[in-house]
């Protein structure tokens, strides 16, 4: 009796063992996004708007995925859902092989903008730092990553400056930063060259896409723009709220 | 420092700024509410501090009173005496008479007092101005300031004092002269009534102009420091005896209901001011809506970064919080200056308009008084403050209730 009783405590700790294996494995294994047939319906005085029709979309670590379509495709509203921004009318998604949560999103994503949503009464570096201080750890490591990561993106010198002392491109710079202070697992960019001259854009594609590869960052760009769209490992398609 | 804090701190005083408008204009709105209120109440506490000191002074702090008058004081005395917590007791008799100065006449309250006991009981020598309180004997009077003023009588002056008495001589076809008596000083007390209307002999002369014999009109009973004088006069009370004929009462409750007017002008006071915080208020609440709105999209990028709603809410609500504790301290400060230079403000007031002697006729005061309780200063400081925050609470309502996606979409 007494050897049995010692092989099931065995037993029950090689089980409890491999179980967390197996979900440090599932998770590893778990694509960094998954969204199964997403769809959301807005509805305009008495008409019913379908912007997206049960949209599936996986993105794996350290993937990048463009997402090109029309003006009025529903390109932003994918992105938005894809953030955990606005709640679909159906469908599930998943970060990380766990359900989406407002709560996780500071850690799991980073954000980018058209219109790059700079804070202005701080300066760059202020900026930068606010995504790590919503977060709660604000301390001598994350300033030393904040400098290190406008220096990445040239602007290591500009740091105390104030967004409206800064170009629409450096302005848009700064926002990458901030958008990767986290260490985030994914980087949503909703046409983040839309309000920037082709020259400026195209800098800034190159400076996103390089630092989403040297940190492996998976990136999903919404963009309408087809040169840049081409340079993801993956580019889709949105056409009348269906992605292909 | 949460990051609602930081940026609610970074709104208000915002980078590369030196002088952040919206913060400076809302920050003065409150403070100049709150110096108003410190100036007001602290004025009305004066006055109701100076007229019970006064009362206090001039009556002391419980009176022994008999119902028409106590033949024999001396039994009362020693009742007295031994209650816990008396300190000194004075007899005095009152009365009012006709005095009358180079043919000018005056009907002031008379007070005759004990030379050998009042100074434990009452400070009287404080308020002799002129001569001594040494002089004063069956056959001299101190006058009050305004009275000598205006009979126009002086140190060594006569006057003449005729007794209430007369009338009953007259017509028992007696005729009875009127006592003439030396002015040895002149009081002020700094109150305007009691300035222009008392006249102070000796007890003796008192009895003797009201036909008392050896009795008295009251007692004055002086109590230790920090005795509650309602408690006292009940215990001497107590140790009256029934015959006594007596009853003994606080100068609180004896002026009751002067008292309570005084408390509820002062209270009306404060409720009226308050509400110039409140408008103070309204102007920052409209402010910081004013920034919810023109926010919204910085609002949305809060939460598309992880920011709770309870979070955006309390950067709002912290900016009326702050602006309430810093209006309240620059408030406290204007008040506290203004207050410490109040008299030369109002003297240079009074001699650009030549209205020294209205002030102190309507105001009883001849020096603005100010006496500043820590329980008044504490109750602004908590509407203040509590009034400014509730000013960010519909801003944050605002702010809270913007979700992301639609802020972020906003124009």
């Amino acid at each position: 009796m007494p050897q049995e009783s010692a092989n099931s405590g065995n037993l029950s700790v090689k089980r409890s063992a491999l179980s967390v294996e197996r979900s440090a494995a599932a998770a590893a294994a778990a694509p960094i996004l998954s969204a199964r047939s997403l769809a959301k319906t807005y509805l305009t005085g008495t008409q019913r708007l379908q912007v997206l029709r049960y949209v599936s979309l996986t993105v794996a670590a350290g993937e990048s995925v463009s997402i090109r379509g029309e003006s009025g495709s529903g390109k932003s509203t994918l992105i938005n859902l894809l953030a955990g921004l606005d709640a679909p009318d159906a469908g599930s998604l998943a970060w990380g092989g766990r359900p989406a949560a407002a709560d996780r999103r500071a850690d799991f994503l980073g954000i980018v903008f058209q219109s790059f949503y700079l804070i202005p009464e701080m300066d760059a570096l202020a900026n930068v730092l606010m995504a790590a201080r919503i977060r709660g750890r604000i301390g001598a490591a994350e300033r030393t990553r904040a400098r290190a990561l406008l220096a990445r993106v040239g602007l290591g010198e500009r740091a105390t400056h104030l967004p409206a002392q800064l170009s629409g491109g450096e302005r848009q710079r700064v926002a990458l930063a901030r958008a990767l202070m986290n260490g985030p697992q994914l980087v949503l960019a909703d046409e983040p060259t839309g309000n920037l001259d082709e020259h400026t854009g195209d800098a800034v594609i190159e400076l996103l896409l390089g630092l989403c590869r040297d940190t492996r960052t998976a990136l999903v760009l919404v963009t309408h723009n087809a040169a840049h769209a081409a340079k993801c490992s993956r580019p889709l398609m949105l056409h009348e709220g269906v992605l292909g | 420092m949460p990051w609602y804090l930081y940026l609610a701190l970074k709104q208000l005083f915002p980078s590369g700024r030196r002088f952040p408008f919206f913060t400076l204009i809302s920050i003065l709105g409150v403070a100049l509410g709150v110096a108003l209120l410190v100036i007001s109440i602290s004025v009305m506490g004066g006055f109701g501090h100076e007229i019970r000191r006064m009362i206090v002074d001039t009556q002391g702090e419980v009176q022994v009173k008999g119902r028409g008058y106590l033949a024999d004081a001396a039994p009362l005395h020693a009742a007295i005496a031994r209650v816990p917590g008396v300190v000194a007791t004075t007899a005095y008799a009152e009365g009012v008479a006709l005095i009358e100065h180079d043919h000018k006449p005056a009907y002031p309250a008379l007070q005759g007092i004990d030379l050998d006991h009042v100074d434990a009981v009452i400070p009287l020598r404080r308020f002799v101005r002129l001569g001594s309180l040494d002089r004063l004997d069956d056959d001299s009077v101190i006058l009050s300031s305004q009275l000598a003023h205006s009979l126009g009588a002086r140190l060594g002056s006569r006057v003449e004092l005729y007794s209430p008495l007369l009338l009953e001589k007259l017509k028992n076809d007696e005729v009875m002269l009127p006592r003439e008596l030396e002015v040895v000083g002149i009081f002020e007390v700094g109150h305007q009534q009691l300035d222009s209307s008392v006249v102070i002999v000796t007890l003796r002369t008192m009895q003797d102009l009201y036909g008392l014999g050896r009795g008295v009109h009251g007692i004055n009973v002086k109590i230790a420091d920090g005795a509650d004088p309602d408690r006292i006069a009940r215990l001497i009370n107590a140790a009256l005896p029934p015959e006594a004929n007596a009853e003994a009462r606080s100068w609180i409750d004896a002026n009751q209901d002067f008292l309570f007017v005084l408390q509820l002008e002062k209270n009306m006071i404060f409720f009226l001011l308050t509400f110039i915080i409140i408008v103070a208020a309204f102007s920052v609440a409209s402010s910081l809506l004013i920034a919810v709105v023109r926010k919204t999209r910085e609002i949305g990028l809060l939460g598309a970064l992880g920011g709770k709603p309870s979070q955006v809410a309390a950067c709002f609500c912290f900016q009326g919080f702050f602006i309430g504790i810093a209006g309240t301290l620059a408030g406290l400060g204007l008040g506290f200056v203004f207050l410490h230079f109040r008299n030369d403000m109002i003297r240079v007031f009074t001699q650009l308009t030549g209205s020294e002697e209205v002030l102190t006729r309507f105001y009883q005061f001849s020096r603005l008084p100010a006496y500043t309780a820590p329980s008044d200063i504490a109750m602004i400081v908590v509407c203040s403050i509590v009034i400014s925050t509730l000013a960010g609470l519909l801003p944050a309502w605002r702010a809270a209730r913007l979700k992301p996606v639609e802020a972020l979409r906003s124009e």
